[in-house]
């Protein structure tokens, strides 16, 4: 598993990509720019199930990240102007390029070109979004875009959460969309810690066992300790209150019998696992790293200074723990 | 009344039909009275609606003479103050009407009197009742729609339904003696009667004039779809549209739309619809509302955009237009089909507009399609102008309103002494307030109006809508030669005296207190009159 060999650590695999081999086609093709494999792809993924929606969004998102994708993307849309697909990918792209010119760091930090270059990618992006939900109401992935657009154009609460509330008419347990509806509610873009954890709550608990939604709590306390300072962080992550919490969510979603691995299971193995070991829970935090090997979300871990020792740092601490 | 010769007495069906009246064989008939063209139609209620309608409104004054047909309006109405009879007067934005329900006497005696009086407006009382203007506009309130006609069409033409009646401060009564001969004229007017023939008695002698058709339309946004900055808790739009049976049927599929999204759905609003009304003979206003809460308004905006979007994309269900269609056709299944749709043809004959028999109508309408609706909610979408709350509205796609002009004018420069950011800039061509945020200017030869005050104040209203106030309490070096300079460079026409305002009035600079509010750069609100008249007495016919 994920334990040192004597040649030392082998090298971490942080690309979703390599993570998860069944997308292999969809980067050959992004590499390619062919949107006729693209789009092959997309719809050999059984969109009526519940995790063919999750995947379809996972996947648009992962194509998001892959560069100047734009340019093929665009010239699909003008060539199908009147199918959903190629619109939503083409503005999950622009949604990328938009957060990527505006930087990671924080709002008063960022300067006017950067916000105005922003705000430009957003607005594009949600003029194709706003034309495909209106004419397929019933596309969840348009909808979960759209909910990235209204946290980075400033549209508010109530209308991200309208966004939220038309998705989930269509489907009820997107944890993609919940993630993104939890950011939305953080103070940081508006929101409070009360509605932050309270959604993160009630969407796992009202998500089946062994779905993915768990991670919604993980999440929560993540962006909660990165919001606070020093001892405050430290101690935030340590009480039993969190442990406790993030130790259930794990046991209804990613640690459940019927819990199958899918392609989002670094992203939630890599939240539980930081969660526990920030909060100094090693032994709690075995069995996530214990399936993640030598796999990990980069944009998980990337809030952590120097994330690549600690990870593995980590990941000996739990080995070492477990009994 | 003066004595005067009187035209012959009403002659049954004397002329040929004009503008296609002859479609209405058999529901309405016509003939002329003193030779004003006049619609009759029998009604089984026992007392008579009458009408007198006159191609006249606020969209033919100018700012400078705002509500002079308001006046003239009140001046003719002005001797039947105390009667009890149910009468009133209504000055719109294209026609002035006045009506009158009561038995067949009453109705002559009103409408004689009111031909009197135009003849010879009762000019003793016009300061009077300019004051009694002044009031009521005073306790009038400004609806959340109030502000969109300015934003579209300016300080002029169809945007002063929303501007003060600065008339009332400064008409001569020769500027309203001709504007009554001129405008309140035989030839520029039509009557409408609630019976089977044309009453004895009637004398409706008015002076010979022309019919005036309504004016040219003027636009303020260089880009639409367009948006600007609204109070709190209201959601409103306006568009222009090419008139037609789809457009009314769209508008009422639109209010649905949002009422179903806005309210059933997301309980966002309480109110939530949309209005189709005739702003001149082949252009209609579409106009739409949504209240919100304070914590839901950001839904209501997005809502809106969806809801809007969704009608564009076509996605509309048959049944949403058949039920549409079937309220519209409701309207058409009321006895006394032609007494009821009199003020309706009163208008189309006044305005030009072609006059549409109940049975093309309904043909029309059972032809509208799906189609058409999408045709229609795209021009819509296209020439509107939405008014939100919050963060405006460029994400979906539409341009900000001009809120500030393009460019400034050079001149002396008189720092504000509120504000070390602000400067007014008076100058040869023009007056500029300079402000962080941008430039208001009014051009002299593009000044709507300007009011002046005995202490030296000068307020210039742009054509545009800017206005920028000219206090000399509050920059530095206003003298009085350069207020000499404003009054000698705007145009005397333009140029309403105001009285002198008491001490206590005059503003003076705030020091250290907070910066007055940026640049309301745009006229004040004003009220939305009259525009639904017609529609009104269309209903209270239904009634019957």
């Amino acid at each position: 598993m994920g334990d040192s060999t004597d040649d030392g650590p082998r090298p971490l695999v942080t690309d979703p990509f390599d993570a998860v081999p069944a997308l292999a086609p969809l980067r050959d093709a992004a590499w390619d720019g062919d949107w006729e494999a693209v789009r092959a792809f997309f719809e050999g993924i059984a969109a009526d199930e519940a995790t063919g929606v999750e995947k379809i969004s996972l996947a648009a998102a992962l194509l998001a990240g892959v560069d100047r994708t734009e340019w093929f993307l665009e010239k699909a849309v003008k060539d199908r102007p009147a199918g959903p697909l190629p619109r939503t990918l083409l503005a999950e792209r622009y949604v990328q390029l938009g957060w990527r010119a505006r930087g990671r760091g924080p709002a008063e930090s960022l300067s006017w070109d950067a916000a105005r270059q922003c705000h430009d990618w957003l607005c594009k992006a949600e003029l194709l979004l706003i034309e495909v939900c209106a004419e397929e109401p019933a596309y969840v992935p348009a909808w979960t875009t759209r909910l990235s657009t209204a946290r980075g154009l400033g549209l508010g609460q109530s209308e991200a959460r309208r966004r939220y509330d038309r998705l989930a008419e269509h489907h009820p347990h997107h944890v993609r969309a919940q993630s993104e509806l939890l950011r939305q509610l953080s103070p940081e873009w508006g929101g409070s810690w009360e509605a932050a954890h309270g959604f993160a709550e009630e969407c796992a608990s009202a998500a089946p066992d062994g779905s993915h939604a768990g991670v919604l709590i993980a999440e929560a306390h993540l962006e909660h300790w990165a919001a606070l300072e020093g001892a405050e962080a430290e101690e935030y992550l340590r009480s039993t209150t969190v442990r406790d919490e993030l130790l259930r969510a794990a046991r209804v979603s990613v640690l459940h019998p019927d819990h199958r691995r899918d392609w989002r299971w670094t992203d939630s193995h890599s939240a539980f696992a930081l969660a526990l070991s920030l909060g100094g829970h090693a032994g709690d935090a075995a069995p996530h790293f214990a399936a993640l090997g030598d796999t990990v979300s980069e944009s998980i871990w990337r809030n952590v200074p120097d994330w690549r020792t600690r990870f593995i740092e980590y990941r000996t601490a739990a080995a070492q723990a477990t009994p | 009344m003066t004595a005067q010769e009187h035209p012959p007495a009403p002659t049954a069906n004397g002329l040929a039909a004009p503008d296609g009246l002859d479609a209405l064989d058999g529901l309405v008939r016509h003939t002329t009275v003193h030779g004003i063209p006049t619609l009759f139609a029998p009604s089984a209620d026992r007392q008579i609606t009458a009408g007198l309608a006159f191609r006249v409104g606020h969209a033919d004054e100018t700012l400078p003479t705002a509500g002079i047909t308001h006046l003239v309006e009140h001046l003719a109405l002005h001797h039947l103050g105390l009667s009890d009879l149910h009468f009133n007067g209504a000055t719109a934005s294209t026609y002035t009407l006045f009506h009158v329900t009561g038995d067949e006497d009453e109705a002559v005696t009103y409408l004689n009197g009111v031909c009197a009086a135009l003849r010879d407006l009762p000019m003793s009382r016009m300061e009077t009742e300019k004051e009694i203007l002044r009031t009521e506009a005073g306790s009038r309130g400004k609806g959340p729609l109030s502000r969109m006609p300015l934003w579209r069409y300016g300080a002029q033409g169809y945007g002063l339904g929303s501007q003060d009646e600065l008339g009332t401060w400064s008409l001569t009564a020769d500027q309203v003696r001709d504007w009554a001969g001129t405008r309140f004229t035989r030839d520029n007017a039509v009557l409408f009667l609630t019976t089977d023939r044309v009453p004895d008695g009637l004398d409706l002698t008015l002076p010979a004039g022309r019919r005036f058709p309504t004016p040219p339309a003027t636009s303020t946004l260089p880009a639409t779809p367009a948006w600007l900055h609204g109070e709190d808790g209201h959601v409103v739009f306006t568009s222009v549209v090419r008139r037609s049976t789809a457009a009314t049927v769209f508008a009422e599929v639109l209010g649905r739309a949002l009422f179903q999204d806005l309210r059933q759905k997301g309980g966002y609003s309480y109110s939530a619809e949309a209005d189709y009304s005739s702003r001149d003979a082949d252009f209609a206003t579409v106009t739409a509302y949504a209240d919100a809460l304070s914590q839901k308004q950001d839904a209501a905006v997005g809502g809106f955009v969806d809801a809007f979007a969704r009608l564009r994309a076509g996605r509309i269900e048959q049944s949403e237009l058949d039920s549409a269609r079937g309220k519209l056709l409701k309207r058409y299944d009321v006895p006394d089909l032609g007494a009821a749709l009199l003020p309706s043809y009163a208008l189309s004959l006044l305005t030009g507009h072609r006059i549409l028999a109940p049975e093309q109508y309904r043909e029309e309408l059972r032809a509208v399609t799906v189609e058409d609706l999408r045709e229609v909610a795209r021009e819509a979408w296209d020439a509107g102008l939405l008014q939100v709350p919050g963060a405006g509205a460029d994400w979906a796609g539409l341009t900000q309103a001009p809120h500030f002009s393009p460019s400034g004018v050079s001149g002396t420069l008189h720092p504000s002494l509120e504000d070390e950011d602000v400067t007014l800039i008076i100058g040869a061509a023009g007056v500029t307030l300079s402000t962080p945020a941008g430039l208001v200017t009014v051009r002299y030869d593009g000044c709507a109006a300007m009011t002046t005050r005995p202490d030296g104040a000068r307020c210039l209203i742009g054509l545009d809508g800017f206005q920028v106030i000219v206090e000399p309490t509050l920059f530095g070096e206003v003298t009085e030669e350069r207020i000499a300079v404003l009054d000698k460079a705007v145009p005397p026409a333009v140029i309403v005296p105001l009285p002198a305002r008491p001490a206590a009035e005059i503003p003076q600079p705030r020091e250290g207190a907070a910066p007055r509010p940026p640049a309301g750069p745009r006229k004040k609100a004003g009220a939305v009159r009259g525009e639904s008249l017609m529609t009104r007495l269309l209903r209270a016919g239904r009634r019957k």
